[in-house]
């Protein structure tokens, strides 16, 4: 072997753990968002004209392989020892996510009109996201792997993007849904999967293309956002009979059509996620107004406040808190929870068109991010988690 | 590197005031007002309801004494701060009291400060539309919400453009497709979209606010803008003329437009706080080859 080809070796090498690393800590998606900040404020002609082009193929049509598999982890976690198993445990976290949602998305309709700008208030659904990866990965940051909060924190996220969803189509302005149309195309879709299922394919195929295309379709006609499109199809490909944990990935091995599915598609998602920031992250910084700063201060005082005050009313009606869990931990969670990045700039993008508007809710999106710094310091003040005393 | 800076900023200003008191030394074109043509006057960013709203809207009455304009269009940020009942008698209702008792229809578009649901104030002329047009004369005007500039009202855009059969084609909105004000400058996001349509449709002038500062864009492909967001608002020396877009502008004080289309011309003047003429012109309606799509 010559020189040059042992570097070439070191290089390819490098290449699947380093893509691997990138992948497992999320690192696409910020990175196509700092690309999208500093272009569209050097070259904002190229950049518009550029992310305005590919806008529909990212955000209505690659963006769906990456909720897929956001659903995917959901699914697999209602499997004996996932964390929605069994769903009486998801009761005091889907209780606190009514306070933890309820509460960030008045204050930021508060906050908005106080700072001039009531026309923002519109964005109020943005408030109700939660990036589940970033919160689990964040999560285990501060709190280790196996501490209860972790899984509470990622039931808490999918029950606010869950309600966030929902208040997305409800708030969607000047949108003339067509929904029963659309429910029937989309029962047709499900009725598919759930042939497909009953026959028992294996391959992810036949379900992708039959029944996730027709749900793709059924989405696009009722004007809703195609985005989801997977997410009621997912449910019906069979899955492995017990979770190996959210967000582990499934072994090469796996035999399941769900973790198939998952293998096939886990880089190209990230590769959609890069782009999705890329498209959906370019903010004119000139274009920003005071009325930026409603998102980040409603999320990042109204989600630990709200948290508090769900749990709260959760722990009135007869809920517990689970172990090692009290006050403290709450409000770090919180902050951890008030990340909305991925999901809060696809409520961004299908709540808003372009425009001012557009601009300062993503920049609240991304300056939401803040989250992450503050989580670590309030843990180490309040001694919680891994700074908690031995 | 903060004194280059702070010296290239002071030249700024200077080279932005004299280019204020150039303007001001040339003799104003005035309009013609004739009978029959189309008369309206332009204000963004006016809804402070202080004393310099109130003292703009007075050059405005005194202007209307002897050119009769007919309507008001308003480029967005009508209103600041509160929204309540109260706040549209202090910041609308009572500067342009004797305006409105006149007769003058104000035609309005929305900012980003005002609240969505001020497209139903009646005084505004909205009919319960974020977007809308009107004719005037010889003239198509359209008003268009550029703080969402969504599919549906792009398609709206287009369809009404494509149908425009008048001969003067005339947009305005909050957010400026070319601006030079430091605070804000152009909403490239907004150009990208709607530049291409205002080309192929044949749009003769645009206006826009926004910036709290008077500029008039020389012609890009082969269109006059306007940003006037000063009616109200001011950011005294934000310019910083740029030689390639800039035609004439004024950021030393509160200013608004007086617009006449008679014929196949459009004569303007932006007028400051204090009733000085500071830009005037007159733009030949342009022939659909003048503009490059």
């Amino acid at each position: 072997m010559t020189e040059h080809s042992r570097d070439r070796s070191g290089i390819w090498q490098v290449v699947p753990v380093a893509s691997r690393f990138t992948i497992e800590h999320l690192i696409l998606l910020p990175i196509g968002a700092l690309i999208a900040l500093v272009w569209a404020n050097t070259e904002p002609e190229s950049y518009y004209q550029f992310t305005y082009a590919i806008s529909f193929v990212v955000n209505d049509v690659a963006m769906v392989f990456f909720f897929a598999l956001i659903t995917k982890e959901v699914v697999e976690s209602t499997a004996p020892g996932g964390v929605l198993h069994p769903w009486r445990r998801t009761m005091l976290p889907v209780i606190a996510a009514v306070g933890a949602t309820a509460v960030p998305a008045l204050l930021h309709i508060e906050l908005v009109g106080l700072l001039d700008e009531p026309m923002l208030g519109v964005a109020w659904p943005v408030a109700l996201a939660t990036d589940l990866g970033l919160c689990y990965l964040v999560a285990r940051i501060v709190f280790r792997r196996h501490h209860p909060l972790v899984p509470f924190l990622l039931l808490l996220g999918v029950a606010s993007d869950a309600i966030g969803f929902f208040s997305v189509a409800l708030a969607s302005p000047d949108t003339d849904v067509r929904l029963v149309g659309g429910a029937g195309i989309l029962a047709v879709a499900i009725a598919i999967a759930a042939a497909l299922r009953r026959y028992k394919v294996k391959s992810f195929w036949p379900y992708l293309i039959f029944a996730g295309g027709l749900s793709w379709y059924a989405f696009y006609w009722s004007r809703l956002h195609p985005t989801l499109a997977l997410v009621p199809i997912v449910p019906f490909l069979p899955h492995a009979a017990r979770d190996p944990g959210f967000f582990v990935d499934a072994p090469e091995g796996a035999k399941d059509t769900l973790s198939r599915f998952e293998l096939w598609w886990r880089y190209p998602a990230q590769i959609a996620l890069f782009f999705f920031g890329l498209v959906n992250a370019g903010v004119s910084l000139r274009a920003l107004e005071p009325g930026t700063w409603g998102l980040p201060i409603a999320v990042l005082f109204g989600k630990p406040i709200g948290l508090l005050i769900g749990a709260g009313v959760a722990v009135i009606i007869g809920f517990h808190l689970p172990h090692r869990v009290g006050w403290r931990e709450l409000l770090v969670g919180g902050l951890v929870a008030a990340v909305g990045f991925s999901v809060g700039l696809f409520f961004c993008t299908a709540l808003l068109a372009a425009g001012q508007m557009r601009s300062e809710v993503s920049m609240g999106v991304l300056l939401s991010l803040a989250g992450v710094p503050l989580a670590l310091v309030a843990a180490k003040l309040l001694r919680v988690g891994r700074f908690a005393r031995s | 590197m903060t004194l280059a800076r702070g010296r290239n900023r002071a030249l700024t200003l200077l080279i932005s005031a004299v280019a204020s008191a150039a303007i001001l030394a040339q003799a104003p074109q005035q309009l013609p007002n004739r009978s029959g043509s189309v008369k309206f006057a332009a204000i963004g960013d006016n809804g402070t309801g202080d004393k310099p709203e109130y003292e703009i809207a007075d050059q405005m009455v005194k202007a209307h004494a002897i050119f009769a304009f007919d309507f008001v269009i308003m480029l967005g940020d009508n209103m600041y701060g509160g929204q309540r009942p109260n706040d549209f008698v202090q910041k609308f209702e009572k500067p342009y009291a004797a305006l409105l008792s006149a007769g003058v229809k104000f035609q309005a578009s929305l900012g980003n400060h005002d609240q969505p649901s001020n497209v139903n104030y009646p005084p505004y002329n909205m009919g319960g539309q974020r977007y809308y047009t009107y004719t005037r004369g010889s003239a198509r005007f359209l008003a268009l919400d550029t703080t969402n500039m969504d599919q549906k009202q792009l398609a709206w855009v287009e369809t009404t453009l494509r149908d425009a059969k008048e001969d003067w084609k005339i947009c305005y909105f909050h957010h400026p497709l070319y601006s030079n004000a430091d605070r804000h400058g152009a909403s490239v996001d907004i150009r990208v979209r709607l530049e291409p349509l205002f080309t192929k449709y044949g749009v003769n002038v645009v206006f826009s606010g926004h910036d709290h500062v008077y500029e008039r864009i020389k012609p890009q492909n082969g269109i006059y803008y306007f940003v006037s967001g000063a009616a109200g608002q001011l950011r005294k020396g934000n310019m910083s003329p740029n030689p390639a877009e800039t035609a004439a502008s004024f950021d030393q004080d509160q200013s608004f437009m007086l617009v006449e289309i008679a014929g196949d011309e459009m004569y303007f003047q932006s007028i400051s706080r204090t009733g000085k003429i500071v830009d005037s012109g007159v733009i030949p309606r342009q022939k659909r080859a003048e503009m490059t799509p």
